[in-house]
């Protein structure tokens, strides 16, 4: 399984986002759309037609499945997504990947910073 | 506005994409709050609308996967296929429309294009009747069932502009044109009719299927392959099968099958050993007893194809062809003097070929004050067109004829359809000019006038020839031509077969036309 997940990474902004927003709990994609904008403190805001592009293409991967609308919403056009084990592998192995670039990028600014020569007084 | 906009985008869509997550995308784009936001989102839906179309192509016709994931029922039949693609249930009844007109305009194209890339022969279309339908060597309203309606039982009139009132314009046009009697102008000429001594005359055959039997035989007899005793006696043990079950009269019907059966005893037909002869001698054998001139044999060199019937699509074509060269057989239209109208018809020509060019003929003696018809040269037709023709005659629908069919025990009623809009030759004196010649259709238009004394006849009896006749296949190189139909007059309550009709003022063929002009000038007089 995580063998065949990481043939897909890294995985596009945009698909990371809607799996870390349905890592939590179902969703309907307005939630989703609000989640990534939360998630990215405002900076990163995905429209509804990137964003179904994505749930298309990651439910045709069968990471993100449709669960269909849910009875009492507010609005019976809402259907919720919900994530699949393989989407979820397939996050934990970006979330590696990712914790493995973050590490890697700490290291090499952490030896950089401590390589610098400090200035000699005369 | 905006809304509206951002519904067409959506609805622009791939229509896998849109049934997935329109009513979501548009449900997302309710909750945007001022126009600047709600922009923003009709932008965003053309990028998408722009990369669904030009990027996803994969995802065009995918149904959403609640559906498209759905097993086949167990028992229902499905196509197999290795593309998960299947198509919608909606769209097979398109698809097969699109199919079938493409069909069609392939053959279309194939069957009338002037490039004829493809060797393949697609005859037309003929909306005929389905069984088998013989040529016709004189037929007056179609003899089938179905052509019997109210109206031609005289229940009431019809008129010129219901055509399917009319007993005449009821007549398909491939049947029509298989059942003209095609004793015309240009068969004629090859045929020597002496109704005189009719058993020692064999006369052209009176069909066009028959007419491109005899050219083909023509051009061939000497490759005519011979005829042993046991096809003789095949031939005409067909021949009387036909002859008894379909021939007008059965008492003749069993007359004749024991002539045929009497000249093969004694020998009389073994001289005959190639087609062509064969078929000959059968003929003058039965015209010998019955003398009814529509009969015949008739040998035919290719093979005659087992139920398919009715004349080959080269014969109308040819017989097409014969009515443009002869101008539908009208051979002379003019104004003689005393302003009497004279119109020289050599046939009664298919009704639905031919009448533009008669009805304009008739209307170009519209004006005349008497009107002279000379049939002299006219060797029979369409009953349609003898009715279409005396319709300029009468003011209102007239009863010319019953057709009585013996084997189907039916009878079609004949009536003008009388009043012609326009026409001003309902009240005014005709005459018609008939020879021993005159035959069949030719005979009908003067007995029917006649006998309703709307014409006075000038010139001999006329050649007797009543009868409706159907080819019917023998074997595959002989059919034989069986009268089944006789004309009813409703005034004589008989026909003419046999005798004739005699004319009024009996003069030479030759000298009627001035006969009958300077009887015209006289009944102008009065």
């Amino acid at each position: 399984m995580a063998d065949d997940a990481r043939q897909f990474l890294p995985l596009s902004p945009a698909a990371l986002h809607i799996l870390l927003s349905l890592a939590g709990e179902d969703m309907h994609g307005y939630a989703i759309m609000q989640e990534i904008a939360r998630q990215s403190g405002g900076q990163y805001k995905m429209g509804p037609g990137t964003l179904y592009d994505n749930l298309q293409r990651l439910m045709d991967r069968e990471w993100v499945e449709d669960l269909g609308q849910r009875l009492g919403d507010e609005d019976p056009r809402r259907r919720y997504y919900h994530l699949t084990l393989s989407g979820r592998g397939v996050l934990e192995a970006e979330t590696a990947r990712l914790a493995g670039v973050v590490r890697e990028a700490r290291s090499r600014l952490q030896s950089t910073r401590s390589s610098v020569p400090k200035p000699r007084r005369a | 506005m905006l809304r509206h906009l951002y519904r067409c985008a959506l609805r622009l869509h791939p229509r896998g994409f849109r049934r997935r997550f329109g009513d979501e995308m548009l449900s997302i784009f309710d909750r945007q709050q001022g126009r600047l936001a709600a922009f923003r989102l009709l932008l965003d839906g053309l990028v998408s609308l722009t990369r669904q179309w030009t990027m996803r192509q994969e995802f065009w016709g995918e149904l959403p996967p609640n559906q498209a994931l759905q097993p086949t029922p167990i028992g229902v039949p499905s196509f197999s296929t290795i593309d998960s693609f299947r198509p919608r249930s909606a769209a097979v009844v398109p698809g097969a429309l699109l199919s079938i007109a493409l069909f069609c305009a392939t053959c279309f194209a194939i069957r009338y294009s002037w490039i004829h890339v493809l060797h393949v022969h697609i005859p037309e279309v003929q909306f005929e009747r389905s069984q088998w339908v013989p040529p016709r060597s004189d037929v007056g309203a179609s003899s089938r069932e179905d052509s019997l309606s109210p109206i031609n039982k005289g229940q009431s009139a019809p008129t010129i502009s219901t055509s399917s009132h009319s007993p005449v314009l009821k007549q398909p046009a491939a049947p029509a044109v298989a059942t003209v009697q095609t004793r015309g102008a240009s068969v004629a000429k090859k045929s020597s009719i002496e109704p005189k001594a009719p058993s020692q005359t064999i006369p052209a055959t009176s069909t066009p299927l028959a007419k491109s039997v005899v050219g083909a035989d023509e051009r061939s007899a000497a490759a005519d392959a011979s005829l042993d005793a046991a096809e003789r006696e095949q031939v005409i043990q067909g021949a009387i099968q036909n002859l008894r079950r379909y021939y007008i009269d059965p008492a003749m019907s069993q007359t004749m099958a024991e002539s045929l059966r009497s000249h093969a005893e004694n020998g009389d037909d073994d001289e005959a050993t190639d087609g062509e002869t064969f078929a000959k001698v059968l003929t003058m054998q039965l015209r010998a007893v019955s003398h009814d001139r529509h009969l015949s044999v008739i040998y035919n060199q290719s093979a005659i194809p087992e139920g398919v019937t009715g004349p080959t699509a080269e014969a109308i074509a040819r017989y097409r062809q014969d009515m443009e060269q002869t101008n539908c057989t009208l051979e002379k239209v003019e104004t003689l003097p005393h302003n009497v109208g004279y119109l020289k018809l050599n046939s009664f020509p298919d009704l639905q070929l031919c009448q533009p060019k008669i009805a304009a003929a008739m209307a170009s003696l519209n004006e005349a004050d008497a009107i002279i018809f000379d049939l002299r040269d006219n060797h029979g037709g369409s009953p349609g067109m003898v009715a279409f023709v005396a319709s300029y005659l009468f003011d209102h629908p007239t009863h010319l004829d019953d057709f009585y069919n013996r084997s189907e025990n039916s009878t079609l009623q004949s009536w003008t359809l009388s009043p012609i809009e326009g026409s001003k030759l309902a009240d005014k004196p005709v005459l018609v000019l008939t020879s021993a010649e005159t035959f069949s259709g030719g005979e009908e238009f003067a007995y029917d006038l006649k006998m309703l004394k709307r014409a006075r006849l000038v010139g001999e009896t006329t050649a007797g020839g009543a009868h409706m006749v159907r080819h019917r296949r023998i074997n595959e190189h002989f059919s034989i031509g069986v009268p089944d139909t006789r004309p009813i007059n409703p005034v004589s309550r008989t026909n003419w077969e046999g005798t004739g009709v005699t004319p009024d003022v009996s003069v030479r063929a030759a000298e009627a036309l001035t006969t009958a002009e300077s009887l015209a000038e006289k009944l102008l007089q009065k």
